[in-house]
């Protein structure tokens, strides 16, 4: 594989960027009066006809534009980079938010007096009406407690929907947007309208008939705009550019594309058109130099296109991902820092039959990604034993530019794991990335590989220490096995962690049953499910069961702080005797505070094994302790067991974004010298400042945990300083060192933030110098200046890596 | 001795490696950068910016341990057990540097990077103070090594007794000689060796055919001027089977630490050396058919 060149940024695409970087997030209101009009209007039907008629009014009547410029077409809301409102997932947090989203720590947005006034009108209809309240009126009290005590978070899913997905874009591309309309009515011609069922499925049919149709009608508006502009346009150049945009628009509102810009725009198109059905976040593109490549290898050959027009036509969709927005309740909006949309775009990796798919379009996207060091796509390289050398080494000088991408994923654990699970072989080797470092079949798995219901695994823990009772609430809601005090041994303590994590397990499944009953029945995305295998053969949305997989996975936050705790109680406790049991209880009762309690926070630091320093101590511990929680999981199954899916299975996940800072900050002091209310330890990383041995032994470490039962992520984040791999002989060592992490260790993931502390202070100081600074935070790149200052300062804190 | 073990070394040979830091040095560099490795006796670090007040180590120490107004004073020459202060700081202010290790655990800590060693093609580098001065360990150690196949570099001045040197012929890979200057008088005045010695050793590793990377330290004050490194740089051409040699810029990264061991830092220079002023140097090795490398 020749090592492409270096191509320079065109004027035009630096000047799209520049001018998507200073706009100011704001809110549209198009949406949500379109879907309000409708679900008013048409009260009587049932509801997947309302979606698919509200989504086709709202494509029909929302303002478009193109942009002076653009090359790629399509604007998710009245302006980009405001958000559009999805009132019946949930509103009422928006009157109350509304005078304090522009001055938010993070995240902020801009609002007018005008949209306040509507959107309060729209929230008062939807009273009682929305996904939340529905959600939350399945669960019992004792769920709902669990939630207001904050130590099960599943509102998210509520307020802000599902996605988590990848759709089939290879189908998309090969049989075009007519091809699904035919597909859909042959199946509707055999329904049995005299069943129950049949008269479901015969409504889902219509429904996806309807919003089919109203994606193309979207696309011909774009088609008719892009000629009325052409015909005004005086300069010549961009006139052609107007007339290519309107064809290629026309071309694929019908048909299945030719060639590769027609490809990327339709793309593009079903990519915006699904984040304004549904308000989930994570819906990723796939293996975009997969399926992509026959076009481009095509145009290449018969030189209808240039490698640099490939790579602006890929600069420019990046920008255009970017002009996507969302906006969440702030009471989410700290579980996901930074306001990404987690597009994820994967690359690398294996062709069906085990060969290395890097192509030359794999490089494209990558250099172009680098170029752009946007926080959208989210860029995912698939590892494995014979990746490209040259590959690599490009991963590594676009790593270098300090924006913390690309991310890797193994192929070497996650392909053999899959098929284990039962997946079938050329399914497995055609996985991508979900959102941030998940995973999924595209366009054959359902929603939420990962990102159900967030645990605080510390809150349990301190219930372990107390009998049961939550300290933070005060509330007793699973009777433990003893107070700490009088466990007699450290057996004693792993007995009552086991008891109570089992408990807690089960009651996140719960959780998640009545999240996704709700969802199921309130939003069921209709064209995402047109998209997915097997929906339409099966007549059912991907909720109800119609995808050819399913497997979930919540997340578990806190990883590291419990094997540091439990390690800390078991040599410093019980065996050292250096610190007796009602020290500890007082010691992080008064958070450490006085003589005796820096004491003994200084012991449970220093003189106590930490995770990702190597050590079977604390790492086999961990494994132990967190195998607990997995073993009771795996019994249950999802809403959609024995309706369809192969699957139906929970696993574990650790990809918990930026959750790691709101979790701190209801998790009082804890055994392993963790301040009272302070961050825990982010994804599966070492807990802040604790691992002091390297990345040798922090990679270690990390592929001690189960891994294979991980499988909504193990996530890794590692920080280098831009020094660390300024020479060639340097970068090479880091791809060595990540060779041995995945074919040797295999690892899940790692992903690097190339940033110095200096900047990062320098940064939180003075945001306007350092507008384009991104940091990786978790899974996923942001805006370092649009982070709130908790999260900062975690990122600060963390340690950099002396590579 | 042993004073620390250093995973993910990638600035001392090739690949990804671990370092094994001895103490213990017969020379007594001016600008050297780990005074905590000269003594070959445990040393005690005190870091006054961390410390917390608690007393432990007053309580363990209490004739050469003293609290005054400017804080904990440590008077090292009465601690007659080094290492019974080794974890009585809860903080870490205090620390011991220098530990008796077993061959086998020194193994077990190199064996956990088995896996990078091999995929980047590293190995274990053993530095300090001087490998080369340590005891029978030390070719144990090497033994152990060579049967499990790991690559091994010495870092050494070579200023020992050639026997030192002669028990480890075969058991290391490669060789990283200090050559930090051929002038005897300049060489005893800022590291009180003896340069015949270093040189004697030197012709003699080169006469085994050893492999022999030789690193100049370019110290200010000391040898960094074209007029003294051409002199030295000839001298490396001239010798038979060289053919690399590092230039490692003088930092002052090691300064604090004199302050943590009550140490002087008598060396005149407080400003590192950019490795952009080496430039003229690589030049001048290149024209002389050496393979160059700023750093390690
Ligand atoms: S030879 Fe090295 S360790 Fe010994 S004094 Fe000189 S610089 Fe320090």
């Amino acid at each position: 594989m020749p090592v492409l060149e270096k191509l320079l940024v065109s004027e035009r695409v630096s000047a799209l960027r520049e001018r998507v970087l200073c706009i100011k997030p704001s809110i549209c209101t198009e949406r949500a009066k379109f879907y309000t009009q409708v679900y008013r209007e048409h009260e009587d039907k049932p509801v997947i006809l309302k979606r698919a008629i509200a989504l086709e009014r709202t494509l029909k009547g929302m303002t478009i534009f193109i942009e002076d410029g653009e090359l790629i077409v399509g604007n998710q809301s009245s302006c980009h980079r405001a958000a559009p409102i999805f009132p019946e997932y949930a509103v009422d947090w928006l009157p109350k938010e509304m005078d304090e989203l522009d001055k938010r720590p993070g995240d902020a947005f801009f609002i007018t007096e005008k949209h306040k006034d509507e959107l309060a009108d729209i929230a008062s209809w939807w009273k009682g009406k929305v996904l939340y309240d529905k959600g939350l009126s399945l669960m019992s009290q004792e769920l709902r407690d669990l939630q207001d005590a904050a130590i099960i978070k599943a509102t998210g899913n509520l307020t802000s929907g599902d996605a988590h997905i990848a759709v089939d874009y290879y189908k998309i591309l090969a049989i075009g947007l007519t091809g699904y309309l035919k597909e859909i009515g042959q199946y509707q011609s055999q329904v049995k309208r005299y069943e129950s069922e049949g008269i479901r499925k015969d409504h889902f049919y219509t429904a996806l008939t309807i919003s089919i149709q109203a994606l193309q009608s979207f696309i011909l508006r774009y088609r008719e705009l892009a000629y009325e502009l052409a015909g005004r346009e005086t300069n010549q150049e961009r006139k052609k550019e107007l007339q290519t945009i309107g064809r290629n628009c026309e071309r694929v509102a019908g048909q299945a594309p030719g060639n590769f810009y027609e490809a990327l725009q339709l793309v593009y198109f079903v990519q915006l058109v699904l984040q304004i059905e549904s308000n989930g976040h994570s819906v990723s593109l796939g293996r975009m130099d997969q399926y992509l490549y026959p076009f481009y290898t095509k145009d290449i050959q018969k030189e209808l296109i240039t490698r640099e027009f490939a790579s602006e036509l890929l600069e420019c969709t990046w920008i255009k991902l970017l002009t996507i927005n969302k906006i969440r309740p702030w009471s989410h909006t700290r579980f996901s820092a930074g306001g990404p949309l987690y597009q994820n775009v994967t690359i690398g990796g294996q062709t069906e039959s085990g060969l290395d798919a890097v192509n030359e379009l794999s490089f494209l996207i990558l250099d172009s990604v680098g170029r752009m060091r946007l926080t959208q796509p989210n860029l995912s390289v698939r590892f494995h034993k014979n990746i490209d050398e040259a590959f690599l080494m490009a991963c590594i000088r676009v790593i270098e530019k300090g924006f913390g991408m690309p991310a890797f994923n193994n192929d070497e654990i996650v392909i053999p794991e899959l098929i284990k699970l039962g997946v079938e072989r050329e399914d497995a080797f055609n996985y991508s990335a979900i959102g941030c470092i998940e995973i999924a079949v595209p366009g054959k798995w359902g929603y939420r590989c990962t990102g159900m219901s967030f645990l605080n695994m510390m809150r349990v823990f301190l219930a372990t220490l107390y009998d049961g009772q939550d300290k933070y609430s005060g509330k007793t809601f699973y009777q433990g096995l003893g107070n700490f005090v009088d466990f007699n041994s450290f057996e004693d303590l792993y007995r009552a962690w086991q008891h109570q994590i089992k408990y807690y397990a089960r009651k996140t499944i719960e959780i998640d049953t009545a999240v996704d009953t709700a969802i199921e029945e309130n939003v069921p995305d209709i064209l995402c499910s047109a998209f997915v295998d097997n929906c339409i053969s099966k007549g059912k949305t991907i909720k109800e069961g119609g995808s050819k997989y399913d497997f979930v996975s919540g997340l578990q936050v806190g990883i590291a702080n419990l094997g540091n705790s439990m390690a800390a109680i078991k040599k410093l406790v019980f065996e050292e005797g250096r610190i007796t049991k009602k020290q500890l209880i007082d010691a992080i009762e008064s958070d450490f505070t006085g003589r005796e309690g820096e004491r003994i926070r200084y012991l449970l630091l220093n003189f106590a094994p930490k995770y990702g320093n190597d050590d079977d101590y604390v790492d086999l511990l961990l494994k132990d302790a967190y195998m607990e929680f997995i073993r009771e999981l795996e019994q249950y199954r999802t809403t959609r067991y024995n309706r369809g899916p192969f699957g139906c299975k929970y696993y574990a996940g650790t990809s918990s974004i930026s959750a790691n800072v709101p979790n701190g900050a209801v998790l009082p002091a804890t055994p392993d010298g963790r301040k009272a209310f302070t961050p825990v330890a982010e994804g599966s990383s070492p807990a802040s400042g604790t691992d002091i041995l390297g990345p040798t032994a922090v990679f270690k470490s990390v592929s001690k945990l189960p891994t294979n039962k991980i499988m909504g992520g193990v996530l890794l984040n590692q920080k280098l300083s831009p020094s660390a791999i300024r020479s060639e002989a340097d970068k090479q060592k880091l791809v060595s060192l990540l060779r041995t992490f995945f074919a040797d260790l295999k690892g899940w993931h790692v992903q690097y933030n190339i940033v110095s502390r200096e900047t990062l202070l320098a940064a939180k100081k003075e945001p306007e110098k350092y507008r384009d600074l991104i940091v990786r935070v978790a899974g996923y790149c942001a805006f370092f200046t649009t982070l709130s200052p908790d999260t900062q300062d975690d990122i600060i804190a963390r340690t950099e890596q002396t590579l | 001795m042993v004073f620390n073990i250093q995973r993910y070394s990638t600035h001392d040979g090739e690949g990804i490696r671990t370092m094994i830091f001895y103490k213990g040095c017969p020379l007594r560099c001016q600008w050297c950068s780990n005074p905590e490795s000269q003594s070959s006796e445990p040393s005690i670090l005190f870091d006054a910016r961390i410390c917390k007040g608690f007393g432990d180590c007053i309580l363990a120490a209490p004739k050469a341990i003293t609290l005054n107004s400017n804080g904990v004073h440590i008077n090292r020459p009465a601690i007659s057990h080094p290492l019974r202060l080794k974890d009585v700081c809860l903080s870490r202010a205090l620390t011991v540097a220098g530990e008796n290790k077993r061959v086998e655990d020194i193994l077990q800590e190199i064996e956990k990077d088995l896996p990078f060693y091999q995929q980047s093609k590293g190995g274990v580098t053993l530095s300090g103070g001087e490998p080369l001065s340590q005891g029978p360990d030390l070719t144990h150690l090497l033994e152990e090594l060579r049967m499990r196949n790991i690559h091994v570099s010495v870092e050494t001045s070579l200023h020992v007794h050639w026997k030192k040197v002669a028990r480890c012929l075969g058991l290391v890979s490669t060789y990283l000689v200090d050559l930090k200057h051929i002038n005897r008088e300049k060489f005893r005045l800022f590291t009180q060796g003896n340069i015949d010695l270093v040189l004697t050793n030197l012709r003699k590793l080169v006469e085994h055919r050893e492999n022999i990377i030789l690193r100049i330290p370019v110290v200010p004050d000391f040898n960094h001027s074209m007029q003294e490194m051409e002199k030295i740089i000839n001298f490396a051409a001239s010798l038979q089977h060289i053919r690399e040699i590092h230039f490692i810029p003088y930092h002052t990264l090691g300064i604090e630490k004199y302050n943590m061991l009550g140490m002087n830092y008598s060396f005149g220079s407080k400003k590192s050396v950019d490795p952009s002023e080496l430039t003229p140097y690589v030049n001048y090795a290149l024209t002389k058919g050496l393979i160059t490398k700023i750093g390690g």
